[in-house]
């Protein structure tokens, strides 16, 4: 059974912390890994990809020395192995010219405003790893109590995931 | 793997081994290799070290290979030949031992088969040969030497029969209800009834329960009952969530849904695979049960159960509130194609209960869904996909295994080893209805069905034979018995989801689950030997 990560890449490590504080009662199923730039993501999300492992749901700050989050999120959606992984982005200072780029070409599934809440956090990762789920046609079973219980079910009966056997 | 999947891998292995190598007295070799191969699947269906329906696959692969006309065992290749020669006067000269007592010798014909033929004279030359003359008797002939070698005194099967179960008509019944059940599902039908029935229940938390369970068991008579689990708990969550967290019946009404679920499946034929498994086995014994005929044994008793199950839950988990927010808008989808599917989903179902009067047989009826809705662009190459392929193949694999364990006489064997007869008829049904009902809530309903009905037949059919028993009551009684099986989170995929979804404790299920089983356990049996035998005959 391979792993389902979740991403966080800021470069202010009190940020990062706050993530993994507030997304702590997903890490049994979700394990989260951090980054503190664009480069060290990227050879975060390769290791987790060598393992043979997966990255659900990616958290983004936009205001990175060397990279913007809108760059490395283009990036991430076009490498095959995250094609299909949701991108959220994490930031307080995104103009709207950084915003409207990151929908158009870096993908965004959406946007996360600082400072947020802990509930509107959890609220956001699960319906992105929701959306994963179901995308990527895996077993709903396995999820149905830590995400979006009434979507997933939905999944199991208009995908015919689950049969009478 | 896990160790129970280690075990069973090996257990599956060496049963199968040991089923073939040891002899056993009165078995034909065909018959142990017909008992090997269902020790196997037994074995690897209840363990699962590999999936059910691959099982299922790995059944027929043996059959073709081990059991048919062509395959390794029985083939007439693999029969040694004579050395033959032609004399001077046009005759064949072959060894005296190539004859039988019959006087008729075997040819290979084209590796296919055996061919008999008489000769037309039989000259003897001393050391052991002949010189026979007659038709296809010349210098090509491939004399089998031993006329009682296997491949000819073996009556096996032609390894298109193992294949063809995947199209045997039950399954083509399935088939037609998938048909109907995709279109349902893809253009909301299901939801939109569920609306339009629950509206008249009120907003009284113990009768939208009842009508929650009608919903839920009409519709599982005609779709899965794990599909319609979960469609119906989309329905239900949202009515948990606004219940106050002490409420007990919180835990009633997301209950309602799996029970009555697996119990809407008793009601037609289509409802849940053990039904078709049942009468693929029926049907193997020459009792032919229309749609119409189950539907008058099934569902009455479908009913009263969930009746019963629903005073049960208001009973164990009585609601602390007397009102209940519903939300029921919505309408039904009016698109052409929707409208098309609504038709045919209605002309099919009126053409099954209608049997009686047109003659069209219920597998024949079952087509029409599955050629006209993709005809009318209803279904898509995509929905055509979405069909649970592998329940079909699960059947196949049990329906060839079934056919097997008849016809080389395993079945006959296995039931000979007890005298069944003292038992009496009320004790065949008793016990093939624990056994079948104490199996199916450890594992899957289809294979519990599959490794008990062929052994059901074989016993009803020889009670049948010497006196007063019903096989078609019988037969339905233990189909219903396995479908009532629910008292685990493990026994049924509708219990699966129902208890993944947090709102049910395993003991609340299993308190439930137990109780509608052993009251619907003593029904079924009741009846089955008491009014349904009167209503088939």
């Amino acid at each position: 059974m391979n792993q389902i990560y979740i991403m966080c890449i800021d470069d202010e490590p009190d940020v990062l912390e706050a993530v993994e504080r507030d997304l702590s009662t997903l890490e049994h199923l979700f394990p989260l890994e951090t980054a503190s730039s664009a480069a060290e993501a990227r050879t975060v999300l390769q290791r987790i990809a060598d393992a043979g492992d997966e990255v659900g749901a990616v958290f983004c700050d936009h205001v990175m020395p060397a990279e913007t989050g809108v760059e490395l999120m283009r990036w991430i959606s076009q490498q095959e192995p995250w094609k299909l992984t949701k991108k959220a982005l994490l930031t307080g200072q995104a103009g709207l010219e950084a915003t409207i780029n990151a929908v158009n070409q870096g993908g965004l599934d959406y946007y996360v405003a600082k400072p947020w809440t802990k509930e509107s956090l959890i609220e956001v990762a699960k319906r992105l790893l929701t959306d994963y789920i179901i995308e990527t046609g895996k077993d709903p079973m396995r999820y149905i109590t830590s995400l979006d219980t009434v979507r997933l079910v939905e999944a199991v009966r208009s995908k015919g995931i689950m049969s009478d056997t | 793997m896990n160790a129970k999947a280690l075990i069973g891998l090996a257990l599956g292995i060496a049963g199968f081994a040991a089923a073939m190598l040891v002899p056993l007295n009165g078995l034909e070799l065909s018959a142990q290799i017909t008992l090997g191969i269902f020790v196997l699947a037994a074995v690897f269906w209840i363990t699962e070290p590999i999936p059910i329906f691959a099982t299922s696959m790995l059944v027929i692969l043996l059959q073709v290979i081990l059991l048919s006309s062509q395959g390794i065992v029985f083939s007439v290749r693999t029969a040694p030949l004579a050395e033959t020669e032609m004399n001077a006067t046009g005759a064949l000269v072959v060894p005296a031992t190539v004859i039988n007592d019959a006087g008729v010798l075997y040819l290979n014909a084209e590796d296919k088969s055996a061919r008999a033929i008489k000769p037309a004279t039989i000259v003897p030359l001393g050391d052991d040969r002949v010189a026979v003359t007659g038709p296809g008797l010349d210098e090509t002939a491939r004399v089998i030497a031993d006329p009682m070698h296997r491949s000819i005194t073996v009556k096996s099967t032609p390894y298109a029969t193992f294949y063809a179960t995947l199209a045997s008509p039950i399954i083509i019944l399935f088939m037609g209800g998938f048909a109907l059940a995709a279109a349902a599902v893809k253009f909301g039908l299901d939801l939109s009834l569920t609306r339009v029935l629950l509206k008249p229940f009120g907003t009284k938390p113990a009768f939208v329960c009842l009508g929650l369970m009608l919903c839920t068991g009409t519709l599982s008579a005609f779709m899965s009952n794990t599909a319609t689990t979960a469609m119906m708990m989309t329905v239900v969550l949202p009515i948990v969530a606004t219940m106050s967290p002490t409420d007990p019946f919180r835990k009633g009404i997301a209950l309602a849904i799996p029970v009555a679920a697996n119990i809407g499946g008793i009601a037609t034929p289509i409802g849940t695979p053990p039904n078709a498994v049942a009468l693929a086995a029926l049907k193997d014994a020459g009792y032919t049960v229309s749609f119409s005929s189950w539907m008058m044994l099934a569902t009455p008793f479908a009913i009263v159960m969930l009746v019963f199950a629903w005073w049960l839950l208001v009973k164990l988990f009585k609601p602390a509130t007397n009102h209940f927010e519903l939300n029921l808008s919505g309408s039904f989808n009016k698109s052409p194609k929707a409208l098309i599917s609504y038709a045919i989903f209605a002309i099919t179902v009126l053409l099954w209960v209608t049997e009686k009067v047109h003659g069209i047989s219920t597998s024949m009826v079952a087509f029409l869904p599955v050629a006209l809705l993709p005809a009318l662009g209803v279904l898509d190459k995509k929905d055509i996909r979405g069909f649970s392929w592998e329940v079909l193949w699960l059947m196949a694999g049990g329906i060839s295994l079934g056919l097997s364990m008849k016809d080389t006489g395993l079945a006959a064997w296995l039931i000979g080893q007890v005298s069944w007869a003292t038992l009496g008829n009320a004790g065949v049904v008793v016990v093939f209805g624990l056994v079948g009902f104490v199996l199916a809530n450890l594992v899957s309903h289809t294979v519990s069905s599959t490794i008990i009905m062929p052994l059901a037949i074989s016993v009803g059919a020889t009670l049948a034979a010497t006196g007063n028993f019903n096989l078609v009551g019988a037969v339905v009684a233990i189909a219903v018995i396995i479908s009532l099986a629910m008292a685990l989170p493990i026994s049924t995929p509708p219990n699966a989801i129902a208890m993944s979804t947090g709102v049910i404790e395993s003991k609340d299920l299993t308190k439930t689950g137990l109780i509608v089983g052993l009251v619907g356990v003593t029904l079924s049996v009741l009846l089955g030997l008491t009014l349904w035998p009167a209503l088939v005959s």
